[in-house]
């Protein structure tokens, strides 16, 4: 578990960041928000002490960072940056082992887990004798994220870790993150400037602004519950794109009517987690689709969805 | 060309002593520049406000020319391997410094950030990233160190640090020209060859650059032992001798004949011979029989009990064209002879070289006391005579005299040219009318100039009249000059030690030291 409480960071007299605090649960992921220059990076920085916090204090499991050397702190935290940072003079495997070997594992133990980490992450064997230069950057990603994955971190602090790839791959690495069990049993902060991005891989989001956290809240929540504007209208022009991404059938069951009879001839089920996104692209028109709720079946189509998430908006508003 | 090859093949043993001498230097001042270079290259990247400083002096230090450098160093660290090794060293440290500053400097922050944020220490982020990624630029430091030295180290041989510079330097003293190109073509090649297997090592990449690291330590620790190899064998007592002396036929290579003597010599500028022997960092030395400094530092001469050196009558060679131009020149020129006894050429020597009065105040003093001193007419002047002299005390004192006499006697000009750097250089201005006269000593004329064969030289060595009226007619004869008659002292060459040294040892002669050095070894 992250606490972080009250921080603050000044450069001369300019604030970095105000008076930010948020805990991460134990395996949340937590996607801070922002343009550049909010603060995000600064913050995350905080965590593994690349940068001293000017006040406030943060807390892994109860334990006050700063008792610990930042190095021996550093090695207990998986890090990942935008541009890889991996060791150009390295091989990926030399790579990969940079932290198991500051904590001095035997080789052993370190080859076993490559080999786990290469499997996990797809990546081809021979790749371990390769130079980093010699790959793509979606592999070096991967090979990014192994290593700070090598050492078996509790906690995971990823900074824009898909900001350098071109949007088709990143799509695809990003699907891949959310299957990795691994990955998901971390406790995560990432720092990310793309909308999509923090929707998807957070649990949470936390919207930074001028060096401050404006709202901390579940997609669900920053979607239809904005603490103001600027919340609002940062969402503004993904606002619909967001809001199919992030709902499922089971959101916009309350304001939709179930069907007349039981269930129609060579009707398609749907799960009530479905996004509706998916219902749309499922909806090819020849066949109709239901879905099951507490109470009756519900048919679905487009009308049915905009009115659904209509119904939803004005709920939330009221 | 061929008499380069003759020459290398026929020295093949020497040639092969200079050149690991000189690689070792090379590598001993670039192991040293090593190790004081690049822990401050590492500091500076840490102290920003010190980078300009340290960067800024080790450049000021690279723009001193290479023989200032030395001239400054020896009052400081003496004569020998140690102001060569001092002044490389100083030479190397730039290209070190920077190099390590600028390659470690270039390290792409967000990497030190990469490793910071896995949890290396400072000192792992050195270790494992800064230094293997800096290392090709460091390299490219260490080539340029490398070739700088090469091409410096042939200085040593100016203050008896040895190396191809033995040659080279001798070379020119004897204007051989075989023997220059003895020196320089090695020291040229090791300089190529020093700067293509670096290139080399500079462009690996990865794991392979880190082990080239280490092993090129390796290697240079072992190449830098290269100075001591020639040193192994060396005889009990040291020689300091002249480039010139050690080249001659009447210097070392007449004693080894005549005496069979055989002493480790170190080749050193004739100026700094003195200084060497009295800071006892030589033995014996190679001086002139009425060198000042011989009273002034104690030493005593040796004597020539087998008739090695021939002699060296001291006498003016002028250009008969010139003498025949000013008719009453010869007469005036004669009023010297046999005036400048040994006595009274060693107390002007010392005069000059100890007491530090300018050649012109003793030359003056000289004439007064022989009552040719006369204050020169001002007016008009017409005609000019030019002096020259070689590149020592003695000859700028005698140079003065014949300024300071022909002016006050006749109304021509005088002009002097000295120090000519050997006395081919000095033959052959007078010859070609560059001088009108220079002072010159019947040995040096007869073995240097007039090169007889064996038997001619050896019947006439022991005798002086017969040698000079030898080399005064072959000159006339040969190339028009004419000899002056003798001006009264033989500054022959002559072996030299420290007077308490030779009084301990008991020698007095060459033949006692040639016994001793056999006795001892």
């Amino acid at each position: 578990m992250i606490a972080v409480r009250e921080v603050s960071k000044n450069y001369g007299a300019q604030a970095a960041v105000r008076d930010v605090s948020f805990t991460v649960r134990e395996q949340e992921t937590l996607a801070l928000l922002g343009t550049s220059g909010c603060g995000k990076t600064t913050t995350l920085k905080m965590i593994n002490r690349l940068v001293e916090p000017s006040g406030g204090q943060i807390e892994l499991n109860g334990t006050d960072i700063r008792q610990l050397e930042a190095h021996v702190l550093r090695r207990q935290i998986g890090y990942v940056i935008q541009d890889t940072g991996l060791f150009p003079h390295y091989t990926v495997a030399d790579n990969i082992a940079t932290v198991p070997r500051l904590l001095r594992w035997d080789e052993a133990k370190i080859r076993h887990r490559i080999g786990e980490l290469l499997d996990l992450l797809q990546l081809p064997q021979t790749s371990l004798t390769r130079y980093p230069h010699e790959l793509s950057g979606g592999q070096l990603q991967r090979i990014g994220l192994a290593r700070a994955l090598a050492a078996r971190p509790a906690i995971l602090l990823m900074d824009e870790p898909l900001g350098a790839l071109d949007p088709i791959t990143r799509l695809g690495i990003r699907r891949e993150f959310l299957r990795l069990d691994e990955l998901r049993q971390k406790t995560t902060v990432l720092v990310t400037h793309d909308v999509q991005e923090a929707f998807e891989l957070g649990d949470r989001v936390g919207l930074m602004d001028q060096g401050q956290l404006v709202q901390l809240g579940t997609p669900k929540e920053l979607l239809l519950r904005p603490a103001n504007d600027f919340v609002r209208n940062f969402f503004l022009d993904q606002r619909l794109s967001l809001q199919l991404r992030i709902f499922t059938l089971s959101d916009i069951a309350p304001f939709l009517s179930f069907a007349p009879t039981a269930n129609a001839e060579n009707a398609i089920e749907l799960k009530p987690q479905t996004s509706l996104v998916e219902a749309l692209e499922k909806g090819n028109g020849s066949s109709p689709l239901i879905f099951r709720a507490a109470g009756g079946w519900i048919p679905i189509d487009a009308s049915a969805i905009w009115s659904g998430l209509n119904g939803l908006a004005r709920a939330s508003t009221a | 060309m061929r008499e380069f090859i003759r020459f290398a093949s026929e020295h093949a043993d020497k040639l092969l002593a200079q050149t690991l001498t000189h690689v070792g230097l090379t590598f001993l001042s670039l192991l040293l520049a090593l190790v004081i270079g690049l822990p401050v290259g590492i500091a500076i990247t840490r102290r920003k406000k010190a980078a300009a400083l340290i960067l800024g002096l080790t450049s000021v230090l690279q723009t001193i020319p290479s023989i200032a450098l030395l001239g400054f160093l020896i009052p400081v660290v003496g004569i020998g391997v140690g102001p060569a090794l001092l002044a490389l060293f100083l030479y190397a440290l730039l290209p070190i410094v920077r190099n390590t500053y600028v390659g470690i400097s270039e390290v792409s922050p967000i990497l030190r950030e990469a490793a910071l944020g896995m949890g290396m220490t400072d000192f792992q982020i050195l270790t494992r990233l800064e230094l293997p990624l800096a290392l090709p630029v460091i390299f490219a430091g260490i080539r340029t160190a490398t070739v700088i030295n090469v091409g410096v180290a042939t200085l040593a041989a100016y203050v008896a640090g040895g190396g191809l510079g033995e040659f080279i330097f001798g070379g020119i003293a004897l204007n051989n020209t075989a023997m220059i190109l003895t020196g320089a073509i090695p020291a040229a090649l090791l300089a190529i060859l020093f700067d293509f297997l670096l290139s080399k090592l500079q462009n690996l990449r990865g794991v392979k650059i880190r082990r080239a690291a280490l092993f090129f330590l390796a290697l240079a620790s072992v190449l830098s032992a290269f100075y001591w190899a020639p040193r192994l064998n060396q005889t009990k007592l040291i020689a300091g001798f002249a480039h010139e002396f050690y080249g001659r036929d009447d210097g070392y290579p007449g004693l080894q004949k005549t005496y069979g003597l055989r002493i480790t010599p170190r080749l050193i500028d004739q100026n700094l011979m003195y200084e060497a022997i009295l800071h006892q960092q030589v033995d014996v030395i190679s001086g002139y029989s009425t060198d000042g400094r011989i009273k002034a530092y104690q030493l005593l001469t040796l004597t020539d009990d087998k008739r090695a050196f021939p002699p060296y009558q001291a006498a003016f060679v002028v250009r008969q064209a010139i003498l025949d131009q000013y008719p009453n020149l010869a007469q005036t020129l004669n009023l010297l002879a046999g005036r400048l006894t040994d006595s009274v050429m060693t107390e002007m020597n010392y005069r000059a070289d100890y007491r530090h009065e300018s050649p012109e105040k003793i030359a003056r003093e000289f004439l007064q006391k022989m009552a040719l001193y006369r204050v020169a007419e001002g007016g008009n002047r017409r005609g000019t005579l030019v002096v020259g002299s070689k590149i020592f005390t003695e000859q700028y004192i005698l140079a003065e005299i014949i300024r300071l006499l022909v002016e006050g006697h006749t109304s021509l000009r005088v002009v002097t040219k000295t120090g000519f750097g050997g006395t081919k250089i000095c033959f052959d201005a007078l010859r070609t009318g560059a001088i009108d006269l220079y002072p010159e000593y019947t040995g040096t004329g007869l073995l240097v100039i007039l090169q007889p064969n064996r038997v001619k030289s050896d019947s006439l060595r022991p005798h002086p009249e017969a040698t000079y009226r030898y080399v005064a007619s072959e000159f006339d004869r040969r190339y028009g000059l004419t000899w002056l008659p003798p001006l009264g002292f033989n500054n022959a060459y002559a072996l030299m030690m420290r007077q308490a040294q030779a009084r301990n040892l008991r020698i007095q002669t060459i033949s006692d030291l040639q016994q001793y050095l056999d006795k001892n070894n």
